[in-house]
This record gives C-alpha cells, structure tokens and sequence, in this order.
C-alpha cells in the first residue's frame, strides 16, 4: 500500500536572506519553519571561505547539517566579498579574474566537505575596453580548469544567467558550457525571478525547458516583469503555478532556495511564508499525502495523532515516514494546542513514532515558548530513560543541548557511550562537553579497564581534560 | 543453523529470554506475531494494559531486531480479563493501537469461560476487526473446547468479518474440522506434552492437506518450547513432506494470513544475513550499524 518514494525537489531558504542571524541561528530558525535545505553564500558574514581555519568550520558545519538532515547548494554571489568598492567584481572575464577564480576554487573545496549539490556562479559583467569575443574566450578558458578541479572533487558546477551580467540568459549560459567544453559536472543554475527579469522566451519556465537536464539548482523569488527585484512569492509577476509545473516536468530534483537579500530584517516571517507557498506548488517537499496532512494538522491539531501512525503506510518504512512524521510535528509548532499534542504523540506512540517525535523536537529546539519547553523536557527525560541505544541517541539532539541541564546531559552522553552508540548524533557535543563529563569518562574507561574489557573508542571524544566550556 | 525458514505466528516472546531469541534464530525463525494475552498474573487497571501494549509495539520489537527477528503483534484485550470491569475499560484505548506499523491483527480474543462479558468484547473485536480492516485471531477455550470453538465460528459468521479474515487458534483433533469448513485459518499450538504435539499435528496435515493451517509454539511464561516450530518442520519432513510444503506452513501461510493487515515487514534485519552473524554485529564498536562513523566536530 506504501507509494514508492520519490526523489523531489528541496524547498530551501538562501543565507543572503538571513544576515541579521548567525549561520546557526540561520539554520535553527529554517529548520524550524520546516526547511530541509540551504542556500548558503559564501561570505563574511556566515562562511568565510578565506578565513584561516575554513577547512574546520567546514568540517563542523557538515556534521552539523548531517545531524540536521539538511541538503545543501553553495552560493558565491556575495556583492562585496572580492571587492570593497564596486558590487560582484571581478568579473569572470576581467583582465585579473584571479580573485575570482580562487573564490571559486574554495568554493569547490568547500563544496566537497558539506557535500553540496552544486556550487552556483555567474559570469559578471563586461568590463570596459573588453569586446564581446575577447570577454566569451576569457570566461571558457578560466571555467574550463575550474570544471575540471570540480570532477576531480566529485562537485558540480552551475552558471546562473543575472541580470545586466555577460551571460543574462539561460541561452547564453549553455553557450558557455558549450565554449568550456561541455564537461558532464557543468550545468545550470536559473533564477526563476530573473528569467522575467530579463525576458526569457517563455517566462520562467522557458527558461527551466532550455535547461532541461542541465538544470542543476534553483533560486527562487518573484519579480516585476523586466526589473531586477527579488519580491517575496507572489508579489511580482510571475507565474509560480506554471513555473513550477515545469520543473516537475523536467523532473528536478535538486535544491529551490528562496532568495530575498532585502528582506533580512523580517527573514523568519519571510521563511515561513515562502515554505508555505512553495508547500502549495507541484510536487514541492511534501508528497501530498504529507502536504495535506498537514493542512489538516493546522485545522485540527488533534487528528495528529491518527496522521502520525497512518505515516507508514501512506509513505512509505523508514526514512520517508520518518521525514513525513517530523513535518507533521512542525505543522503543530505554531499551534497553541501543539505541545500537549506532541505530549501525547510520544507517549503513545510506538518506537518508529517516539524517534520521530525526539527528531521533530530537535527541529522545533529554538521554540522557546513554556509549553513546548516544558513538553520537550518531559520526552527527552523520558526518551532518556529507555534501554534502546536509537531512542536514547534521538533524545540527545538540539533539544537535549539547548534545553537539558548539565547534569542529565552529562548522564545522557554516558549512557550513549555505555550502549557502545556513536557519541556523533550528540547535537553540540563539542561545545558543551565539560571537565566532569571527561572526568566520568576517565572513571568509566578506569572500570572498563580493570574488568579487562575495552573502551569504546568514542570515549576519546569527551576524555580530553583541556576542554573548556 | 538449519536451512528452513520460519515464521512463528504465535508466541509470547516478552515471556521468553534473550537465550531464546538466539536459539529461534538459529533454528530459522526470522519473523513472528507475539498476540497480546494475559500474564498469569491478572491485571487490575486499563494502564496496566496500556504499558504492555507499548512494551509490545516498542520495547519488544526493538529487542527481537537485536536478534535478527522481526517483531509484530496482535492487540486485544484476552477473553480471561474481559470478566474484569476494571480491565474493561482498555477497549477504549484499543483503537489508537489498531493504526500501529507493528499490529498486524487483533487478538487474543474469543471465549474463556463463554460468559456475557465475553460475548460482548468478542463483538467488540470484530467490529473494530471491520472497522480497520485488520484480521482476526481467535483463541479457542481449553475448557469445553468445542462448544467454545463452535459458538466463536457462530459469532464470528454474524459479525460480518470474513472467513479468510480469521484465524482460530489452539485446535486440535475434535476441532479442526469445523473451523476448516467456513473457511476460517487454522492455528495449531506446538506444546511440549499437552493439547497438540508434533506427531498428531503431522497427522492432521497428511489428514487434512497443507490449506491455511498455521504452527505456533504459543511459547509463553509457561512450560513451553520456542522451538515446537522447527520440530514440527523435522517431523514433517520425516513424515515424507518436501522442504516446500514445511515451506508453505512454518512461513507462507503465516505470510498470507497476516500479510492481510499490509503491515508485515519481512526484509532482514540490518546486519543479520550469512556474512554478518549476530554475534559480530553486538561486538561492542562504537559504531551503529547503517550510520555513519562519529566524527569529532
């Protein structure tokens, strides 16, 4: 009875639109509104990528969208990141483009560790004293080898056509691929915005048929026929309904950031609002059993629970139930009945349930109303008291490290340990280790030793004596 | 290890020691249906029945996946409670389980001592039996077996709940025949040296044919064996039966009658196949099977 899962596009938000928020507040404020991806820009002030330990915090971030289950796509388009003085210079086809190119490159490497869908970038624009031939030759032989380091990485690459920039439509973008050489790890990124933007024949989803196969990764915004202004959904002219029947028809599957870079200051309104939209649109995230039980979640909180067991059949064992479960849950979020309901989801749910329940909770961790703190706290207690390694593993999520107290924290993480489950799926393990939990470590890996038995190898992750909180 | 395959459509495994689920493996069972029953010890509140429902729905399919078993359940209140008010209140509660991944019937129900209150919950099984389409396993009386078994068919036949859609279990010889005329599955519980033992079953099969006939061990907290299954396959082979007819009833059967609730999950457990032998996948790594190795952020 369970439909086969699909592979489906992934509804995310940009970080272009959040530079108010930290990138983890960023995170913690889409995971919330129910995203499952990113659109993150490199920059100053979310990912540096030429600051000195970017290889780390590249390393730390994947583990952290790893534990969030969220896809990413790298973006390069921060306006000032290469220059101070003048917006998305260098160009590609500058007389010194090396700036550029080494963004790209760090891009890549980056891309490889968060293992990112793509890397996006455009052409930028003609520089003066530049004429059209000299600027094409120009951006083919820099792109090429940047192509070819990408396969190396296993990344691929996406141009996205801008408006007032060199390569402004989806034609002249495969025009560049084509002038690159065509490598298999090039493709395109289409911003449906700009497609009206700039007058792409058929809109915006001429423009998603010219790509075709090539489409790797896409932005999403609204827009005023011929003017370059990302507007949230719905406020320009496009045709979402139409754009987005397209790209189901081409049968994408990658990521559809939404990209509001002047809406920063209401980014969490904005977030959701977009996710709802787009909730509304072809085949968006949700299969449509999920999308409408959620509609109907929102209407009746207390159909939840009978939503939540049916899950498995509706979508399908494992891990299509288990996303479908965490969506039901943060449909509940806003709801002021959603904690009592949550409440009850676990404690009457069955194993499957109760793990999604603890994941959903993780999610909705950043939630700081009393209720919902209140009803977390109840859970994890609970969840932490079981004997089954998967139950006590979920329960030391977001949740457990933004809301448990250090002493049942430190009591969690050693119980993982004792059950010989990984010390990975600890949310901020890291941070919030301490000098008693290495000195409970020491005094576990002193009684494991003197019973002649061994230490599980996680130990090492919290017996360092240096950490500091 | 043995090459047979087998389902056990009936024990009681929250009875039953992990020594147990080690020996099931070995002989060849990879997926069961442990009923909700009594516990000997009579209940005296609907939370207490709530907790076993739970344990059976988590705890328990948590603890046969260690095995390499697949763990489903059937969920009912048993007949003997039925008698108790205060345990009567769980019917409430039932349907909230019905919807489980792990249900895949309802059951132990039937009759006891065949009194009213019996009557009464047995209606109430089939209908909600109707109600979420789920099938039906019934538990004939050891006392006065065949008016019991009788009277079940009789109630069961005016519920509406299809013939195919039920399961009547504990036959024996003076029973099976008329459960095998309406139609119904017949469910024969193996004990070490009471109602039914693997002989006369071998008997009964070469009597009345391999068609909807069910072996369970009903292992419980009593005298019992986990292992009457894979006995009862022996003897069959023995008796001259092929490898596919012990096939068809320790694992097809129980496969198509409780394959009706669509809530069967028979893929191997993570770990558990030829080259990966239980012992070496609990060998105390750190690493969870199917995760990823933990990383130091």
């Amino acid at each position: 009875m369970s439909s086969a899962p699909t592979t489906r596009w992934a509804p995310a938000y940009g970080t272009n639109g959040f530079t108010e928020h930290t990138l983890t507040a960023a995170l913690d404020v889409m995971a919330h509104a129910g995203y499952r991806a990113i659109g993150l820009t490199l920059g100053t002030r979310h990912f540096d990528p030429f600051g000195a330990d970017w290889r780390e915090r590249a390393e730390a971030l994947a583990a952290d969208l790893r534990r969030r289950g969220f896809r990413i796509a790298v973006e390069t388009g921060s306006p000032y990141l290469l220059d101070a003085f003048e917006p998305f210079a260098p160009s590609f086809a500058a007389a010194d483009a090396t700036a550029r190119t080494a963004l790209i490159e760090r891009a890549i490497d980056i891309a490889a560790i968060v293992g990112a869908e793509c890397v996006s970038t455009w052409s930028g624009a003609l520089p003066q004293n530049v004429t059209e031939d000299q600027a094409w030759q120009r951006l083919a032989d820099r792109l090429r080898p940047l192509a070819a380091r990408a396969a190396e990485a296993g990344v691929r690459l996406a141009i996205e056509p801008e408006p007032g920039m060199i390569v402004d439509t989806v034609a002249k973008a495969l025009r560049w691929r084509e002038l690159a050489g065509s490598p298999g790890n090039l493709g395109i990124t289409i911003d449906i915005g700009h497609a009206i933007a700039v007058g792409e024949p058929g809109g915006a989803p001429g423009a998603i048929r010219a790509a075709g196969d090539l489409l790797f990764n896409v932005h999403v915004d609204d827009m005023p026929e011929g003017r370059h202004e990302h507007l949230p959904l719905g406020e320009g002219d496009l045709d979402l309904a139409a754009t987005f029947a397209a790209l189901d028809e081409a049968g994408f599957a990658g990521i559809a950031a939404v990209e509001l870079p002047r809406h920063a200051g209401e980014a969490p309104m904005r977030a959701r609002q977009s996710l709802r939209i787009l909730e509304g649109l072809g085949a968006c995230a949700h299969d449509p059993w999920t999308a409408d039980a959620r509609l109907r979640i929102s209407a009746d909180p207390e159909c939840v629970e009978e939503l939540f067991a049916d899950a498995t059949r509706a979508v399908g064992r494992g891990e299509p139930a288990a996303r479908a479960r965490v969506a039901l849950m943060t449909a509940l979020a806003d709801h002021a009945a959603g904690a009592e309901a949550v409440r009850d989801l676990y404690r009457r749910g069955d194993a499957d349930e109760r793990l999604a329940v603890l994941a959903g909770l993780s999610v909705l961790a950043p939630v700081h109303g009393p209720a919902w703190r209140d009803a977390g706290l109840e859970i994890v207690t609970d969840a932490l008291r079981t004997n089954d390694p998967r139950v006590v593993g979920a329960a030391m999520g977001e949740f457990a490290r933004h809301h448990l107290d250090d002493a049942a924290w430190r009591q969690g993480v050693l119980k993982l340990v004792f059950m010989e489950a990984p010390l990975g799926q600890v949310a901020g393990l890291a941070e919030r280790r301490d000098d008693e939990l290495a000195a409970m470590a020491e005094r576990f890996a002193a009684e494991r030793t003197a019973a002649g038995r061994t230490v599980p190898d996680d130990l090492a992750l919290i017996r360092a004596k240096e950490t500091a909180r | 290890m043995t090459d047979m395959r087998i389902f056990d459509p009936h024990i009681h495994m929250s009875s039953r020691t992990t020594n147990d689920y080690e020996a099931m493996y070995d002989a060849g069972v990879r997926a069961l249906v442990e009923p909700a029953f009594w516990l000997g010890q009579p209940r005296t509140s609907a939370a207490s029945f709530t907790d076993y429902f739970d344990s059976l729905v988590g705890w328990e399919r948590f603890r046969a996946s260690q095995f390499g078993i697949r763990h489903h359940c059937t969920i009912a209140l048993n007949p003997k409670e039925a008698n108790d008010p205060r345990c009567r209140e769980v019917m409430t509660e039932l349907p909230r389980y019905l919807r489980k991944d792990g249900v895949v019937a309802i059951g132990e129900t039937g009759y006891d001592s065949m009194t009213p209150e019996e009557d009464e919950v047995l209606a109430q099984h089939l209908a909600l039996s109707l109600e979420f389409q789920l099938p039906v396993m019934v538990h004939t009386p050891h006392r006065d077996k065949e008016n019991g078994t009788r009277r079940t068919l009789d109630v069961v036949r005016e519920s509406g709940v299809p013939a195919g859609a039920l399961l009547v279990d504990h036959l024996n010889e003076m029973t099976v025949d008329m459960v095998r005329e309406t139609g119904a599955w017949m469910g024969f519980s193996i004990y070490p040296d009471t109602k039914m033992d693997e002989g006369r079953m071998v008997a009964i099969l070469q009597r009345i044919g391999l068609d909807r006939v069910l072996v369970n061990s009903a292992a419980d907290w009593g005298r019992s064996d986990p292992l009457k299954t894979l006995k009862t396959g022996r003897a069959m082979l023995e008796a001259g039966f092929t490898a596919d007819d012990v096939d068809r009833v320790l694992w097809r059967n129980p496969v198509e009658f409780y394959g009706q609730s669509g809530r069967l999950n028979l893929e191997p457990v993570d770990g558990f196949d030829a080259a990966a032998p239980p012992a070496e996948t609990f060998s105390g790594n750190s690493i969870l099977r199917g995760a990823p190795a933990a990383r130091g952020a």
